[in-house]
Formats: structure tokens, sequence, C-alpha cells
């Protein structure tokens, strides 16, 4: 009775070391908590293992201090070798707290990793204290800003802590004896093995949400976060507030929905097409039709542009052949031009997209079975009956999955087509979403409004995925299937 | 032998009367309607790549008064091998083959790896991290949070921004949980019990089995790859010499500076006068579009098999 207890407070125990060492792995990538910003000149936007990763990123800062002799390289490299000692000690603990789920020799193996994790990263963390003392002694001040880091303060604590615990689980684990092999339990190998991928999707797609914070402050590149830019729901309230940004978004979402719209409306079109396409009776033809309208699909939207520049463009195909004809004097750049912009993107999209999209009704069409034109051969029907009663019937599920979809991405044009196309004579009917959000936040080189994008594109996001689980609902009432 | 003879015979027969009764005249009309309309369109879709490639093969002083329309004249090549001059063009190049390969490779591995780790029921939480990976694909951040969080992770101006965001690619991973899922259980089980463990059960009977899918993920990815151009742009602003291929193009498009200004100078083999003289920003500008296409084409015969299985299996949700 008395060992079970002793096992459970040992578990207990070992779960504190365990989410100790995830809390100090967290640390680790966030800009705010760097122990090494131990002046001003290091960057604020990156991480303790951005610079531990490259030196040059640490040293980017510093390039005028060190050649105005403000600061000594020897300082920055001393730096550096704390943030690798950091990082490698942090390493440790993880791989440690990671062997801990296997077999009683692997667990104390593990436990005491936790504990020599500790031991490599605390003399790097206080590596700070000279490389601080070296840098406030700098001849600079009003420069260099010397500024003792909360984050050392923030590291201590989680090392000591890891090391305390360490220390406890070490001693207080069972011995192994002779029979124990470094053995792990099937399960937790598998949860070990896809870790790295469970981390890496962590790192680029839940992580960027983190960034939604842009949107509650006053920032601007290069600056930080800190509480006295923070300015709470100041651009949220802007964006509808001031006219320009409200006449913006207006002729944004003018053109956005428009485009969509455009889309959605002829989304029968791919559709059709494979019905069509089915009629062919030579299928050599057929084939050949296939495989050529397929190939403008993989090619990017800067060829395509490169396409609409050789055919449209002053001395364009376009151009040279209407004044061959003598249809007209002077050429011009149909490219510069903002009429019917809204038909020309859906034309070009048509062009690039409506083979390949035919692809998915083709397949559709030869699921169909045969016996059903068979039998209607034998009643009677027609093509043309055949098609309308059979074929688009059988179509229609695949065909309203995809319009559900496409309605639900009411929003999302993507920006690459329209970037593309952009220029000074469009710039106004062409600009969707997606190229606002960009122009507003990255467009103009490194002025841009970073809050207002933020704030833009995060009501984006949450209306694009509330349209999704809508779009879904919607499908699961009327097909009783869900479609994500 | 006469029996193939008369089978045939009877084949061409039997299609001869499907064809050949009750052609009424609107089903004629029908026809040609519908086969003018496919090759009409056919050619709307292909005429854009020859006309380029009519463009960069004939004289290039037609070229620029464009007088080239439906067929090349005095053909000839200079204005390929004066690609070697085009400055930055290289590096573009290496950039671009070096994240397709790397690109490709990783996410096809991760895939098929992460795939078959999935489809095992006793993982820990198995349920909860597949949920994990996979609801990514339904919302995104924004495009200006990912960039704050790319910056902070250090991937700007930084080759591995190409690749490693890419690794982890959650459809991807469907498709092969899906494809691996319909490998008979029992290989697996027998081979448990000779003792394989799990790697060695992926590398010896998952990733060979599994070769259609990776096939079909490893073509659509490295398209992905060749053709984004975008990442470069916002993520490479401080380092021109890691811009992708059609990053670059799109420049050499919107430049407005001369073309002495974009030959490298010196190095080539043809001297500068000559040089100016056969080329014109035109002919530049489509040659290379040419070269940025060329790829695409090659693999396309490979990738079209492929396509149905892909957008099938794409109907198929985790």
């Amino acid at each position: 009775m008395e060992k079970i207890g002793q096992a459970k407070d040992t578990n207990k125990l070992l779960n504190i070391s365990r989410i100790l060492a995830i809390m100090i792995l967290i640390a680790l990538v966030l800009p705010s908590i760097n122990p090494i910003r131990i002046s001003s000149l290091v960057g604020k936007d990156s991480a303790l293992l951005t610079m531990s990763v490259s030196y040059p990123s640490l040293k980017e800062g510093f390039i005028r201090a060190l050649n105005r002799d403000w600061v000594q390289e020897s300082t920055l490299i001393l730096m550096y070798i704390s943030s690798v000692l950091i990082v490698l000690g942090i390493l440790i603990i993880t791989v440690g707290c990671l062997m801990t789920l296997g077999e009683r020799r692997l667990k104390k193996l593990g436990a005491k990793l936790m504990l020599a994790g500790p031991a490599v990263g605390l003399p790097g963390l206080l590596m700070i204290l000279p490389a601080f003392n070296r840098i406030s002694q700098t001849s600079n001040p009003g420069r260099v800003q010397p500024d003792f880091p909360l984050g050392f303060y923030i590291f201590l604590g989680l090392f000591v802590a890891n090391f305390v615990f360490g220390l406890i689980n070490t001693i207080r684990l069972p011995k192994p004896t002779e029979d124990d092999h470094y053995e792990i339990e099937a399960k937790y190998q598998l949860l070990i093995m896809i870790l790295p991928f469970v981390i890496l999707t962590f790192m680029f797609a839940y992580l960027p949400l983190w960034g939604w914070r842009y949107a509650f402050f006053d920032y601007k590149p290069g600056l930080g976060l800190s509480m006295e830019n923070f300015s709470g729901f100041k651009w949220f309230t802007y964006l509808f507030k001031n006219p320009a940004t409200r006449h913006d978004i207006v002729r944004v979402l003018k053109n956005t929905l428009a485009m969509s719209g455009i889309g959605i409306a002829t989304s029968w079109l791919p559709m059709v097409f494979a019905i069509f396409l089915a009629e062919l009776r030579a299928s050599r033809v057929s084939r050949l039709v296939q495989t050529f309208t397929t190939i403008p699909n993989f090619i990017s939207w800067v060829l395509v542009y490169t396409f609409a520049f050789a055919l449209f463009s002053t001395e364009g195909f376009v151009n040279s052949v209407l004044t061959n004809m003598g249809l007209i004097s002077s050429s011009t750049n149909y490219l510069m031009s903002s009429e019917n912009i809204w038909l020309k993107m859906w034309a070009w999209g048509t062009w690039k997209g409506l083979g390949w999209s035919a692809i998915i009704y083709i397949a559709g069409i030869s699921g169909i079975d045969q016996q059903l034109y068979e039998a209607a051969t034998i009643d009677g029907a027609g093509r043309f009956r055949k098609m309308w009663n059979i074929t688009v019937p059988g179509l229609i599920p695949t065909f309203s999955v995809l319009l559900l979809l496409s309605i639900a991405g009411i929003l999302s044009n993507g920006m690459d087509q329209y970037f593309v196309f952009n220029n000074s004579a469009n710039k106004d009917t062409i600009e969707v979403l997606d190229l606002y959000v960009y122009n507003l936040g990255l467009g103009s080189g490194g002025s841009g409004n970073i809050p207002l994008a933020t704030v833009v594109g995060m009501f984006k996001s949450v209306i694009s995925v509330t349209l999704l689980f809508g779009a879904n609902r919607i499908s699961k009432w009327v097909r009783g299937e869900t479609i994500v | 032998m006469a029996k193939q003879v008369i089978s045939k015979r009877n084949s061409k027969r039997s299609r001869k009367r499907k064809h050949g009764f009750k052609r009424s005249k609107g089903d004629i009309a029908f026809n040609i309607l519908n086969y003018t309309f496919f090759i009409v369109f056919t050619l709307i879709c292909i005429f854009p790549f020859y006309y380029l490639l009519i463009n960069t093969i004939s004289d290039n002083n037609l070229v620029r008064t464009g007088q080239i329309n439906f067929y090349p004249v005095g053909i000839h090549l200079n204005n390929y091998k004066a690609l070697i001059n085009v400055s930055n063009l290289g590096t573009s190049v290496l950039v671009s083959v070096g994240r397709t390969v790397l690109g490709t490779s990783t996410m096809v591995a991760a895939s098929a790896f992460v795939g078959y780790l999935v489809t095992k029921k006793n993982m820990w939480g198995r349920k909860y991290i597949y949920r994990f990976l996979i609801i990514t694909m339904y919302f995104n951040a924004g495009l200006i949070p990912w960039y704050l969080n790319m910056s902070m992770l250090g991937l700007t101006n930084n080759f591995w921004a190409y690749v490693i965001p890419g690794i982890v690619a959650p459809f991807n991973i469907i498709l092969v949980k899906t494809f691996i899922e319909s490998i008979p259980a029992e290989l697996e089980e027998s081979a448990f019990v000779d003792g394989a463990g799990y790697f060695t059960i992926f590398r010896k009977i998952i990733w060979p089995l599994s070769k259609p899918i990776l096939a079909t993920i490893a073509i659509f990815g490295a398209v992905g790859h060749w053709n984004s151009f975008t990442d470069s742009m916002i993520l490479m602003s401080g380092k021109p010499e890691l811009y992708t291929l059609q990053y670059r193009l799109y420049i050499y498009l919107n430049s407005t500076s001369n073309l002495s200004a974009l030959m490298g100078s010196g190095g080539g083999t043809i001297s500068q006068s000559v040089m100016e003289a056969a080329l014109n920003m035109r002919t530049i500008r489509l040659t290379v579009a040419m070269v940025t296409i060329v790829p695409i084409l090659l693999v396309y015969p490979f990738m079209q098999r492929y396509f149905e299985k892909g957008i099938m299996l794409g109907a198929v949700k985790g």
C-alpha cells in the first residue's frame, strides 16, 4: 500500500518536472523574455532560440556599435556562448523529459539528464552577468542603452526549479535492476516519433495566432511590444471610424465579393465542360483536349502574367495583329486599363483553371453506372435527355460540395493573381482583401501599418472559419454528410 | 489468327452500327459545334506557350516590333545563350531548384512517416494529436502574423524559410493515411510478430507499398514549390540572392531599367555591343519565362496519370 502511494508521489513529482521542462522550452521561443537582451541593440523581435542558431542575427543590431567601438566583439561572443549553453541545457532537459516516459532504466537516465540540463544551462545564464557588466561600461550609454532583462530572472527561476525537481526525481526514482533494459512502451514510442512534427505544426500554424496581439499595440518594426505602446482596441475602432480606411474597406470588399461572386456564378462551367467533353466521340481528341486544357493550371501566376504581357502589351500579339489588319492605327497597352477588370480577372482564372476543375467531374461521369444510359436508350431517350436526366443528377452532389466550399472561401481569393496584374491604372478595382492586407502591412517598404493590417486579417480569418463551419452545417443538414 | 481477324471485323461492324444509326441533323450540328468549341478552347490554352516559344527563337528585330505572330522567322538560339550573362539569373535558378528538391523530399518523407504514425491506434493521445495536425487546414492567422512569426523565428532572409514551414502538410498527411489504411493489416502484423520495430516496418513495408500516393503528393508539392513567389517577395526582401526564379521573372517584367543594367558586365563570351544589338528587354523577358516553364512541361507527361488519383483522393476527408 505504501509502495503504491510512493509510486503515485513519484509520478506527481515527475509530472511537475515535465511541466517545468515544457515551460522552459516555450520560454525559448518567446522574444519578449529573451534573457540576453542586455542592451536595446539586441533585436527585439528575435527569440533566444534564433540568436543561438545564428550569430549574425545577434550581431545584426551591433554593427554600428562595433565599428564605433562602443561595444567589444568579445562581449558579443560571450553573449553568444551564453545563449548556446542555455539552449543546449534546455535541449538536454527536453531529451531527458522524453526519456522519463520510458521504463525504469530509461526513466532514471531521463531524470539524470533533467538534472544535467540545468547544470549546463545555468553557467551559460550566469555568463550574462559579466557580459552585462562590460556592456554597461560602454562609452555611449545613450545608444547602447544597457538594461538588465527581466527574462534573466525567469530563466534563472525555471532552471533552478528544473534542477531541484530533477534532483528530487533522481533520488526518489527506484534503482534499475539487472533485468531492466532501456525500454519504452509502444504508445510513448509512437508519441515521441510524432512529436517533432507536432512541434513544427505548433511553430508554423499555431504560433502565428500569438501574433494577433500586434493588433492591440502601436507597433512599429524593430521597436517591440511593451506596455507603453499598448493601445487596446484603438485599431479596431479606427478601422470603422477613420473615413479613409472605411472607404478603402468598402471598396476592397466590393472587389472581393464581385470577383468571388462572378466565380461562384460561373462555377457550373467545369461541370458543363466535362459533360460536353464526354460527348466527344473520338476518344483520342478528348484525351488531347484534356491534356492541353490542364497545362495552364500548373504554371504560376507570374507566368500567366508573362503571357498577358506578351499578348496584350503595346508590342504584343493583339496589337500587332490588329495593326497588320489595318483595324487600329496606334497601339494600346491593354494591361494598363481598369476597364472590366473583374471580368478580365475571371477570364484569366477560367483560362487557367477550367480544364483542371473539370477533371473531378470527368471522373464523376466515368463513375456513373452505364446501365442507366443503356436503359434510357432502350426507352428512347435522346442524347440531351440522357445528359440532363442522368449525367447532371449524377454530378450534382460533387457540384454542391464544391459550391459550398467556394461560398465558404468567398473572402479568400488569394493574392497572387491580383498582385501580378496590379498596376497604377487598375489598382483601385483589382485590390482584393488578401492583397489589401499585404499592401497595408508590408507593401510600402517597411512603413506599413502592421497593427491595422493584423486587425483586417483577424476579421477575415474569423469570418472565413465561421463561413466554413456554416457551410459544413448546411451540408450536414441537407445531405446528411459533412464536407470538412 | 483467323479468329482475331473475324473479331476485329465484328468489332468494326458493331462500332459502325453504334455510330451509324440514328444520326439526326441536330446531332451532327451539335457534334460540329462541340468539336469546334473544344478545339478552339484547346488552341487558346496552348497558343500562349507557342507564341512565347516562337518569340524567343525568332529574329530579335522582328520580335521587338511585334512582327512574329504565328510562325518563327530567322530561327536562332542566341537569346538562350545570352541568358548566361543576365545578372542574378543563375543564383535564382539554383535557389528554385534547391527549394523544390529539398522542400519536396522533406515534405514527402514527413507526410509518409506521419501518415503512417497516425494509423497506429495505440499511440498515446492519437485522436487529439491527429486533430491538432489536421485542423490547421481550416484556419490561418493571416499574412501579417505569419510574417511576424517567421521573422521572430529568424526565417526571414534565410533559405530554410522555403523548406521548413512546408514539411508538415496536413492535406498530404490525410492522403497518405487514407492510402495506408487500405494496405492489408496482415502484412504489418506479421512483420511485427517477427520482431520488427515501427521504423523497420515503415521503411521495409509501408514506404515501398505507398509509392503511388507518394509520387502524387511529390509532384503536386514540387509544382507548388517551383511556382511560388510571394514567399520570396515577402520574406527575402533583404537578400536578393535568395529570390526564386519566379520572383526574379516578376522583377524583370516590371523593371524599367534598360538592357545593359540587367546584364552583368564581363564573364560572358559575347561582347557587350554584339549582345545589345541582338537582344532587347522583350526577348530577354520572354526567354526567362520560357526557361521557367520548361521544367513544368518536362514533368507534365509524368504528372498526368496522377491527376485523377490526386483529385479523387482529395474528396476523401480525414
